[in-house]
């Protein structure tokens, strides 16, 4: 089942039919006076058809396997999550450091000094920008 | 003569002390970010895009075409120092790290930046002459004409970018049904928004593009956990005589090359530098060394690469369709600033057009200057760990995101789309045609709309029409082509059923 050529057939059956099925809720009219629904249900329904024939393609070369490493993702994730969150509740600077943190345990090796650093570093380089771009970042 | 005077008129512009220094950050950011791994033009232009929202229109299109050409100049270097690839220097890590191997680095850099210098000025030349020319072509273009023509584009980036046309096409497909997510222009009606607010105006194309490049590449390079050894090579840049003049034929034949192939739809100095690498090995003096570390392998696709990056503005700023994923983001710039790129963007802005021409030109001197005699002190760039690097590249992403709207919600759609990058870059598709289609889709229909408004109903329209039953002819054929293609290998039993092109960043 963990074939990567199968897995993107079914992936591009899916979001085809989340956006064809989502189309049918609007308007189709006809084609000389299109309905908000007529351009999004066409294109999903040629997404459908390179999404089947994906999937048929599948079945006649030879199956790749497919990795997904859940923990980078998520960490990244959280920690671009954790950026929003700390500088909308506290500030950025707060958020610069909950980001780095967080990060860091996504990278080879931990380092407290290391995160330290980077994180005076990007507050110079935030600060840089509130004040000479006029970017609006509460910084303190 | 106009076209001198029309030179002279952008020189103008160009020169001012305030649009030079635009011009300055741009090449040098542009070069510093593109030496970094796994950035290429399109992550780079992705995440310095918000930079230049505060910055005056002219100033911040001549600093966005700075960042283009400068990161595509520091791939090549970091391609012929340490062979890490990128689109735009695929080719260079061939000879221009044998060079490297064979301790000839100064003068695989110097051939490089003096062959590229080349190849930018040529174009610039024909840039100048053809974009208008071009621009009073596209007044012929009716809706169906555009449609068949972004299909073109389609149908070019998905092959030349992924290498199969039906994962390009799939991508693209999605990109135009994400552009789908808003307010319908029509009908007033919100499309695919789930009732949320935010949603109204659409899908934010610098989440899109951060999320797709910056966060998945980030994620990618950390799933590789490569540790890069950093470039620690003597480098001797002045070159002999004999080896000067090795670097001129070839980087003039790179230059023609690069400027005829990057104004065809799909073109671009992915291809450029392929075609000028293969010209080379044909034609070239010295083509028996071509391969092991000759001049003319570094100088000629240096040059195509340099020119098909500038003269792909052509059909961008005449016609005002994108021909590759970083004309389309290119475009968006254009756009945001106000810009709307087409036929009338000559007469209507002729300070801007022109301006962004002598500016090409400008940015060339200064990436000379930047490459060459500084380039030992960009290679300290890959002394910095990647434990230090991506921590800094997430918080521009983060930056570059609520900088659009000054709001940090926008950075949870940033990471959902971090998240969908990463998905596609695991199942093998790329992201580059999906910002085209993304870019294009809102065009797309509308034309569509209207050219079945006036054909009232018939699709006869699209075939009747000379521009766009050829344009869709060529699409046949090239379906065409490939199915059959498809079939004699699968009769064959070979097992490389995909065709061998370049994969993208």
């Amino acid at each position: 089942m963990n074939d990567r050529n199968l897995l993107r057939g079914l992936f591009l059956i899916v979001v085809s039919l989340g956006f064809g099925l989502g189309s049918l809720r609007y308007s189709i009219g006809q084609f000389s006076h299109a309905g908000p629904g007529l351009f999004p249900l066409m294109v999903s329904c040629l997404l459908l058809v390179i999404g089947v024939v994906s999937v048929v393609r599948s079945r006649f070369v030879d199956p790749e396997h497919m990795t997904f490493n859940f923990r980078n993702i998520a960490i990244i994730l959280g920690s671009l999550a954790s950026f929003a969150l700390v500088s909308e509740f506290v500030n950025v600077t707060a958020g610069i450091v909950a980001m780095v943190f967080l990060s860091a345990f996504s990278a080879t090796t931990y380092s407290v000094a290391r995160n330290i650093k980077i994180s005076i570093g990007l507050f110079l380089v935030a600060l840089a920008f509130h004040k000479l771009l006029g970017l609006n970042l509460v910084l303190y | 003569m106009e076209v001198l005077h029309n030179l002279a008129f952008g020189f103008s512009h160009a020169l001012t002390m305030q649009n030079l220094l635009f011009c300055a950050i741009g090449c040098t950011v542009g070069t510093f970010v593109g030496l970094l791994p796994g950035l290429g033009p399109l992550a780079t232009i992705s995440l310095l895009l918000p930079l230049t929202y505060s910055i005056p229109t002219g100033g911040a299109l001549i600093m966005l075409a700075g960042i283009y050409y400068g990161a595509q100049y520091g791939d090549s270097v970091s391609a012929i120092t340490m062979k890490i690839p990128h689109a735009s220097s695929i080719v260079a890590c061939i000879d221009g790290y044998a060079m490297t191997l064979k301790g000839k680095t100064g003068l695989a850099l110097f051939t490089a930046g003096v062959s590229s210098f080349i190849g930018g000025t040529v174009a610039i030349v024909v840039l100048s002459l053809f974009a208008p020319m071009l621009g009073e072509v596209a007044f012929l273009f009716g809706p169906a004409d555009y449609c068949a023509l972004m299909l073109v584009g389609f149908v070019c980036v998905s092959f030349v970018t992924t290498g199969s046309l039906i994962n390009g096409l799939a991508m693209c497909l999605i990109g135009v049904l994400l552009g789908q997510i808003g307010t319908d222009v029509n009908s007033g009606v919100p499309r695919f928004t789930f009732d949320l607010p935010f949603l109204a105006e659409g899908v934010g194309l610098v989440s899109i593009a951060l999320g797709c490049f910056g966060i998945a590449e980030i994620t990618k390079n950390l799933d590789n956990r490569d540790e890069r050894t950093p470039f620690n090579g003597t480098i001797n840049l002045i070159p002999t005589w004999a080896e000067f003049k090795r670097i001129i034929p070839s980087a003039l034949r790179g230059s023609v090359i690069g400027s005829f192939l990057g104004i065809l739809p799909g073109g671009g100095p992915v291809i450029a530098q392929f075609a000028a690498y293969a010209v080379d090995k044909k034609f070239s003096k010295y083509k028996d060394e071509i391969g092991s570390g000759a001049i003319e392998g570094v100088a000629g696709q240096a040059a195509a690469d340099e020119a098909a990056a500038r003269t792909s503005f052509i059909p961008l700023m005449s016609i005002g369709i994108p021909e590759n994923a970083v004309m389309a983001l290119m475009m968006a710039a254009f756009v945001i600033k106000g810009i709307q790129p087409g036929p009338n963007m000559i007469a209507g802005h002729p300070d801007l057009f022109w301006g962004l021409v002598a500016s090409m030109w400008v940015g060339n001197c200064f990436l000379l200057i930047l490459n060459v005699p500084l380039v030992r002190y960009w290679l300290s760039v890959f002394k910095i760990p990647y434990a230090v690097l991506f921590p800094s590249i997430l918080f521009f992403c983060c930056i570059g995101t609520f900088s659009v709207n000054n709001n940090l919600d926008d950075i949870f759609i940033t990471a959902v789309f971090g998240f969908i990058g990463y998905m596609f870059m695991r199942l093998d598709l790329d992201a580059a045609p999906l910002m085209l289609g993304f870019i294009l889709g809102p065009m797309l229909e509308e034309n569509f709309r209207r050219a079945m408004l006036l054909s009232r109903g018939s699709f006869g329209a699209f075939f009747t029409r000379p521009i766009s039953g050829t344009l869709l002819s060529l699409i046949a054929l090239f379906v065409l082509w490939q199915l059959v293609s498809f079939f004699l290998q699968a009769r064959k039993g070979g097992k490389a059923l995909e065709p061998a092109v370049a994969h993208e960043e």
